[in-house]
């Protein structure tokens, strides 16, 4: 108790010293917590974006995975056979993919002059088309209105919204030809607003039934690919090995897989992650050890007086790293809030990278990350203090006493 | 863009193809050639002379080139984490391989001096239907958004520890002032002018920080040669990816001397306003 309140006593002694290392420990601690959010983070999320709807398995043209390429898979009447009688196979959701320009009917689309976006300068509106099978599909959620059945579209609240565009309405969707190919268009009506969950920031999504877009961009019975769901028992490993050999013109993908990619692609930033929260660890420790070291130093004479009065050495080593914990726990308490406002901050940069779901985020708090940066602070303050104290309380009295004059 | 996937490597010349007709109906063309991606080509012990399958989809019946060398593409740091090695073709040939004869995926234009380049656009665009017509400056901006991105957030990352490395220098700083707490007090106490003593603290805290950011800079220095040396490794490339300029080094010098100065000058102050009796009876 009395080394606990000498300890108090000796930080509020210093306001100044105490603040400057409560401000240098918090912003150290902000920074290891969001490292160690971004570390994880856009893994985590990742994976729980992909199982969101329950599809485990991916099927895509030979070495390519969903999205990455053009590349289609011809032929899919067949292999949806093929597909549905793999053992452990319960759902069989096909997507086909392709870009595409809208015109609203009765107005030019906006965006006309600027370029921004996916604009032309004709003034139409570039889009993702996605083909998909309103009976079986995992990549989007109905937040207004219904599937789409032939002839109609959902669009995303975004692209509604940029287009002015409500369900009900009519737009004109044509399918990019290429060099001097006339386009092929198509009237739709939109019958909805979903939430498109793969898309990312600025893809102006638009839904159609399978056949409506394969016969829109001339490719009957091709798909980009397919999501497969199993049943509640089945092996996905062992649907995969089934597949690929029912079907060796595809790559069978399983949501750890197509993670793995991910993280590949992405290992610049968790890298970065361990470089830059290793650094703050050792900012945080070089900072409350200095200023220990420094305040043991201070006090060589006070040490000498409580050990000559009888206080035993780790009693006053224990004072000493109570000192030292209590900067790091107030401090850490302050700059885990400072971390998690901080990384919102971080996130809304982030966000803008192109190509990304827009539903992946890079920060994603889970009590875990706050534990781990905790307690690593923790454990450095706790070496921070101990040492200098340790080695103080090593000298005799009489050699302490010698230290402490000027 | 017109696609085509290896699906095969045979060291030394072609003995015939495999078949004589592409999945179109197209025939595989005679005489194929192929440049090949030094990096990917020399993983795959590729040399010229050697032969490749190559199909123009999955499905697709393969065709047979010769690889006549290999070439070094400028670095691009938006293909740092692309796995596809890139072949390079006679367009003919590709477009006959791809079933797409006449066919290109994008095409440059020059313009004719004084044209202005978002006008040729909305001029050109109607005229090719499904077509995308974008200026230099616009496909540069398409193309450099991960960068832009990227470079906010550096900059965001690089504000955070600037404040942590500024409270850090500011605390070591009042730490060191306050250290001289008796011999300062000893030296008001014989009639040393306080602008004297003031002057010694300050210039004290800003050889100090002048020491420290000198320091700080070869740790920087030696931080990005091995930035550079470890992801120029990693991705096989020339890119720099880390780059300490005259102007950086400048900045950064001084503001650890600014920093240092002022935390300085805040401490000395305080000390210098307190009672030397009771500093040096402390």
């Amino acid at each position: 108790m009395l080394l606990a309140r000498t300890s108090w006593r000796e930080v509020a002694h210093r306001p100044l010293r105490t603040l400057l290392a409560l401000v240098g420990v918090a912003v150290s601690t902000a920074m290891l917590v969001d490292m160690i959010m971004l570390g994880s983070g856009i893994t985590s999320s990742f994976s729980d974006l992909l199982a969101t709807r329950g599809y485990e398995l991916r099927v895509a043209p030979r070495g390519t995975l969903p999205f990455d390429t053009e590349a289609r898979i011809p032929g899919f009447s067949s292999l949806r056979d093929t597909l549905a009688d793999t053992p452990g196979v319960a759902g069989v959701a096909p997507v086909l993919a392709a870009a595409v320009n809208i015109d609203v009917d009765g107005a030019s689309a906006p965006g006309s002059g600027d370029r921004a976006g996916g604009a032309l300068a004709s003034g139409r509106r570039r889009a993702f088309a996605l083909g998909i099978d309103p009976a079986e599909q995992g990549i989007l959620r109905v937040i207004d209105g219904a599937l789409p059945t032939r002839g109609e579209a959902l669009l995303d609240e975004d692209t509604a919204r940029e287009l002015s565009v409500a369900p009900g309405d009519t737009v004109e969707i044509g399918a990019a030809g290429g060099f001097g190919v006339v386009a092929r268009t198509a009237r739709v009506r939109v019958v909805g607003i979903a939430e498109f969950l793969f898309a990312a920031r600025g893809d102006a999504p638009i839904a159609l039934p399978l056949e409506d877009l394969q016969r829109l961009v001339g490719r009957p019975d091709a798909v980009s690919f397919v999501m497969l769901r199993g049943t509640e028992d089945a092996d996905p490993a062992a649907i995969e090995a089934a597949v690929t050999a029912a079907a060796p013109r595809v790559d069978v993908v399983t949501l750890a897989g197509i993670v793995d990619r991910a993280r590949q692609r992405l290992s610049y930033f968790r890298q970065l992650a361990l470089i830059l929260g290793t650094v703050s660890l050792l900012v945080a420790s070089l900072l409350v050890g200095t200023i220990m070291a420094i305040s043991v130093s201070e006090r060589l004479g006070t040490i000498a007086a409580l050990r000559a009065i009888g206080i035993p050495r780790r009693s006053i080593i224990g004072g000493l790293t109570g000192e030292s914990l209590l900067l790091c726990a107030i401090g850490g308490g302050v700059g885990l809030a400072l971390g998690v406002v901080m990384s919102g901050y971080l996130e809304s940069i982030l966000s803008d990278l192109p190509g990304l779901p827009e539903a992946v985020r890079f920060f994603v708090l889970r009590p875990g990350s706050l534990v781990v940066a905790y307690g690593l602070l923790i454990v450095v303050g706790a070496l921070a203090g101990l040492v200098p104290a340790w080695r103080a309380t090593r000298l005799e009295v009489v050699t302490l006493l010698h230290a402490e004059e000027p | 863009m017109l696609v085509a996937i290896v699906v095969g490597v045979h060291p030394g010349p072609a003995s015939g193809q495999d078949s004589a007709v592409s999945p179109s109906g197209h025939a595989c063309p005679s005489g194929l050639e192929v440049l090949v991606e030094r990096g990917w080509g020399e993983s795959a012990r590729l040399a010229p002379g050697d032969t490749l399958e190559i199909r123009s989809a999955p499905e697709g019946v393969s065709c047979r080139a010769v690889v006549t060398g290999l070439f070094e593409p400028p670095p691009d740091p938006s293909r740092l984490n692309v796995d596809r090695p890139r072949l390079l073709f006679h367009l003919p040939h590709l477009a006959a391989l791809a079933g797409r004869p006449n066919d290109v995926d994008q095409l440059t234009i020059a313009l004719a001096p004084g044209a202005d380049p978002a006008r040729v656009a909305e001029r050109l665009e109607p005229l090719l239907p499904g077509a995308q017509v974008l200026s230099t400056v616009d496909v540069a901006d398409r193309s450099s958004t991960t960068f832009l991105v990227v470079n906010r957030f550096h900059g965001a990352i690089g504000l955070i520890t600037l404040i942590a490395g500024g409270v850090f220098l500011a605390c070591i700083m009042v730490l060191k002032v306050q250290e001289r707490r008796a011999p300062i007090a000893a030296a008001r106490l014989v009639g040393v002018r306080r602008g004297l003593l003031m002057g010694w603290l300050v210039s004290e805290a800003a050889i100090l920080s002048a020491l420290g950011g000198v320091l700080g800079l070869g740790l920087g220095l030696i931080a990005s040669s091995l930035i550079n040396a470890f992801y120029q490794h990693v991705y096989d490339t020339t890119l720099v990816f880390s780059r300490v300029t005259v102007e950086m080094t400048g900045q950064a010098l001084a503001l650890a001397v600014v920093l240092g100065l002022g935390a300085g000058l805040f401490a000395a102050r305080r000390l210098l306003v307190l009672d030397a009796l009771e500093e040096v009876g402390r």
